[in-house]
C-alpha cells in the first residue's frame, strides 16, 4: 500500500473548493453554477484517479468503494448547493445511504444499518417534515443565496486538508474478523462463548470496555428528552377560554426591545 | 444438466440468486392477487358478489387491472415538482420489495453435504435490515405528497409522516422484546428456539410468551402500512386519496402494489418473530433439523400459509373497523402503546437478568399484570373515550337547537 503525497491531495481539494464556491447559490448576482459543476466534477475525478493510481484502495470491492464515494461526494455538494431545501434533504439521504454502503463494504453492517435507521429513517424525515410544513414551492432569499460562501468553503478546505495531511501515513486497519474475534475475548477470562457475529461483537465491546461511556450517553439522551418535553409543554388556550390574568410567557410574542 | 450449472445451482450464491428471482416474481403475482382477494373479502363482508366478470369467479380481474394501470394515460399535472413526482412511487415500490431479502422462507437445505440457507441474504443484522428498510418507506409518501403541489396531498403526507414516526417506537419496543427473549437478531436463528414444545404439544412460539407484544406489533404494522383503521393518510372522504391524489396509471399502481408488498413483508416478519416462522406443530418436516428438499417445500408452504392468514386478518380489520380520528391515533400511540410496551420491555429485561426470559409463567404473568393494570388505570382515569372536550361549542342541528343537550 503506497502513500499519497499530501500536496497532490491539497491541489485536488483546492480545485474542488473553487468548484464548490462557484456552485454555491449566490442569488441573482452570481450565476456561475455550470463552471462550478465542471470544476467540481473534475476535482472528484482527479481525487478518484489519485487514490486509484496509488492503489490506496484495492481488492475486489474497489469498484464499489469508488462508486459509493463518488455518489457521496456529489450528493454532499448538492446538499449545500441546491436551491430547494427539500432537494437538499433528499441529497442528504443519498449521502447517508452511500456512507452506509461503504460501511457495509468494511463489514461494519451494524453501523451501516444503525446509520440508515437513525439518520435516514428518523432525523432527516423530521427535517423533511418541517421543510414541508414551512415552505412550499416558492423560493425564498435565504434559500437561493449562500450567506458566507467563501468562508464556508475555506473552512471545509482546512478540515479536509487536516485529514489529507495524514493520508500519507499508512494506517493498518484490522480486518473485521479480527475485530470480532478480539472483542469476543473481552468478557474477562475468555470463557464467554459469543458467536463471532457483527452485532454480538459490537454489543460485547459496548457492554464491557465502553460501558461507562454508553451509560453517560444514555443519561445525556434521557436528559435531552426530558428537556424537550419540558420545553414543548405549553398550554394551548381554546377559543372562549378564560383570559389568563398573568402573561403566559414571552415566547413568540412581540416584545419591545427597548 | 452440465456440472457447472449444477454446481452453481447448489451453491449458496446460486440458491440465493434463484430465490431472489423466484420470490420477486411470486410476490408480484401474490400482490396482484392480494388486491383481488381484498375485493372479494370486502364483498363477502358487505354481502355482495365482488369481481366476477373477468374469467371464472373473476379470477383474471388482476390481469385486467394490471393492463388498465399500464395502458391508461399517465397524467403528470402542471406545477408538480417533476423529478420528485416521478421518483416518489419508484422509492415506495423499491422499499416495498427489498425487505423480502432477509425472510427465511425454508430453513436449510442439505445437498452434497453442505447446508444452504433458503434465504436471499443471510445477514447478521437481518432484523435491523428490515427495520431500516421500513423506516425508509415514509420517503415515498412524503415526497409524493410534497411534489404533487396539492393541499390535500400535503395533508395526507403530513398525517402519514407523523403516524409512521409515532408508530415506529412501539414497533421497535415489540421487536426488542423478541430480540431479548431469543438473544439474536438473525431471523433464521429465531425459528429453532420457537420450534420446541412445552408439555410435549404446545409450541414455544413467542406469541404464547408475549401475546400483548404480538397484538401491538400487528397494530403498528397496520399503521406503518397505512392500512385501515390507520389509513388517515389517504382518507377518501376527507383527502380524496391523500398523498396519491394526483397520481394516475402506472405511478398510482406502484403506490398500490407497494402497499400490498409492505403487507406481505410485515406479515412474514410477524410470522417469523411471533408465530414460529416455518414451524408448525405436528408436522415433522417443518422442524428446523429436517433438511431434505421436501422439507424445504413444506416449510415454504407453512410460512406462506401463515402470511396468508395474517393478510386475511388485515383485510378483515380493514372492512370491519371504522377509521380513527387523528388525535385518537396519536393518543393511542403516545399515551397508550408506548407506555404499555415500555413496561413490558423493562419486565423482559428483568426476566433476562433472572434467566427466566423463556419461562411462560413469568412472561405471561407479566403480560396479564400489564393488561389488568392498563384496564384498571383506564377505568379509574375516567377519560372521555371520544376525546371530545366539553369546552367545544355544541353542534347546531338544522332546527337550531343544540344537539349536545339531547343525549
Amino acid at each position: 500500500m503506497s502513500s499519497v503525497s499530501a500536496s497532490l491531495l491539497y491541489m485536488v481539494f483546492s480545485l474542488g473548493g473553487v468548484g464548490l464556491y462557484l456552485l454555491l447559490p449566490g442569488g441573482e448576482r452570481r450565476r456561475t453554477g455550470a463552471a462550478g459543476a465542471v470544476l467540481g466534477l473534475l476535482a472528484v475525478l482527479a481525487l478518484l484517479l489519485v487514490l486509484g493510481a496509488r492503489g490506496l484502495v484495492g481488492g475486489s470491492q474497489a469498484f464499489y468503494f469508488y462508486l459509493f464515494s463518488a455518489i457521496a461526494i456529489l450528493g454532499a455538494s448538492r446538499v449545500v448547493t441546491h436551491r430547494k431545501p427539500v432537494y437538499s434533504a433528499i441529497y442528504f439521504v443519498l449521502v447517508v445511504i452511500s456512507t452506509a454502503a461503504m460501511l457495509v463494504l468494511l463489514q461494519a453492517e451494524f453501523l451501516a444499518v444503525a446509520l440508515v435507521i437513525i439518520y435516514a429513517g428518523a432525523i432527516i424525515v423530521t427535517y423533511l417534515f418541517v421543510i414541508m410544513l414551512a415552505q412550499q414551492h416558492t423560493e425564498t432569499v435565504y434559500d437561493t443565496r449562500a450567506r458566507e460562501p467563501l468562508l464556508a468553503v475555506l473552512t471545509g478546505f482546512v478540515l479536509m486538508a487536516a485529514i489529507a495531511g495524514h493520508a500519507g501515513e499508512s494506517v493498518s486497519v484490522p480486518a473485521p474478523s479480527a475485530v470480532a474475534a478480539r472483542s469476543v475475548e473481552i468478557g474477562g477470562d475468555g470463557s464467554t462463548a459469543l458467536p463471532p457475529g457483527n452485532v454480538a461483537a459490537v454489543g460485547a465491546v459496548l457492554m464491557t470496555r465502553y460501558v461507562v461511556v454508553l451509560e453517560i450517553a444514555g443519561v445525556l439522551l434521557l436528559v435531552s428528552m426530558i428537556g424537550a418535553v419540558a420545553l414543548s409543554r405549553k398550554r394551548v388556550p381554546y377559543e372562549g377560554a378564560p383570559v389568563p390574568t398573568t402573561p403566559l410567557g414571552q415566547i413568540g410574542r412581540e416584545v419591545d426591545p427597548f | 444438466m452440465p456440472d457447472g450449472l449444477y454446481n452453481f445451482l447448489t451453491s449458496q450464491f446460486g440458491v440465493s440468486v434463484v430465490l431472489a428471482l423466484v420470490v420477486l416474481g411470486v410476490l408480484l403475482g401474490a400482490v396482484a392477487y392480494c388486491i383481488y382477494f381484498e375485493r372479494k373479502i370486502s364483498a363477502w363482508i358487505q354481502d355482495r358478489w365482488g369481481p366476477n366478470r373477468v374469467g371464472p369467479a373473476g379470477l383474471f380481474q388482476p390481469i385486467a387491472d394490471g393492463l388498465k394501470f399500464v395502458f391508461k394515460e399517465d397524467v403528470i399535472p402542471g406545477n408538480v415538482d417533476k423529478p420528485l413526482f416521478i421518483a416518489a412511487p419508484a422509492i415506495m415500490f423499491l422499499v416495498g420489495f427489498i425487505g423480502f431479502a432477509v425472510i427465511p422462507w425454508g430453513g436449510y437445505w442439505e445437498i452434497n453435504g453442505k447446508l444452504i440457507d433458503i434465504q436471499v441474504a443471510s445477514l447478521d443484522i437481518g432484523l435491523l435490515y428490515i427495520l431500516g428498510v421500513a423506516s425508509m418507506g415514509v420517503y415515498g409518501v412524503v415526497l409524493g405528497a410534497w411534489s404533487s403541489n396539492n393541499k390535500y396531498s400535503i395533508f395526507g403526507g403530513i398525517r402519514a409522516t407523523a403516524q409512521m414516526l409515532s408508530y415506529e417506537i412501539p414497533m421497535g419496543l415489540c421487536i426488542l422484546i423478541v430480540v431479548l427473549t431469543l438473544g439474536t437478531v438473525r431471523l433464521e436463528e429465531m425459528i429453532a428456539p420457537q420450534a420446541q414444545y412445552w408439555l410435549g404439544f404446545i409450541p414455544k412460539w413467542n406469541v404464547f410468551l408475549h401475546p400483548i407484544a404480538f397484538v401491538v406489533l400487528f397494530t403498528t404494522m397496520l399503521a406503518e402500512a397505512n392500512r385501515a383503521p390507520f389509513d388517515l393518510a389517504e382518507a377518501e372522504q376527507e383527502l380524496i386519496g391523500g398523498f396519491h391524489t394526483e397520481y394516475s396509471a402506472l405511478k398510482f399502481g406502484m403506490f398500490f402494489l407497494a402497499e400490498y408488498a409492505a403487507m406481505i413483508t410485515s406479515s412474514a416478519f410477524l410470522a417469523v418473530l411471533f408465530l414460529g416462522g416455518y414451524h408448525f406443530p405436528g408436522i415433522a418436516w417443518t422442524q428446523p433439523d429436517v433438511t431434505h428438499f421436501g422439507a424445504v417445500l413444506a416449510k415454504i408452504l407453512v410460512l406462506s400459509g401463515k402470511v396468508a392468514i395474517c393478510i386475511f386478518v388485515m383485510m378483515w380489520v380493514r372492512w370491519t373497523l371504522p377509521r380513527f380520528r387523528f388525535d385518537q391515533l396519536m393518543r393511542l400511540a403516545w399515551s397508550g402503546l408506548i407506555p404499555l410496551m415500555l413496561v413490558l420491555f423493562v419486565w423482559t429485561v428483568v426476566l433476562v437478568y433472572l434467566g427466566e426470559e423463556r419461562s411462560p409463567l413469568w412472561a405471561l404473568g407479566g403480560n396479564v399484570v400489564a393488561l389488568v393494570g392498563t384496564l384498571v388505570y383506564a377505568g379509574l382515569s375516567k377519560a372521555e373515550i371520544t376525546g371530545r372536550t366539553s369546552n367545544l361549542p355544541p353542534v347546531q342541528s338544522a332546527q337550531g337547537g343544540a344537539m349536545a343537550g339531547m343525549s
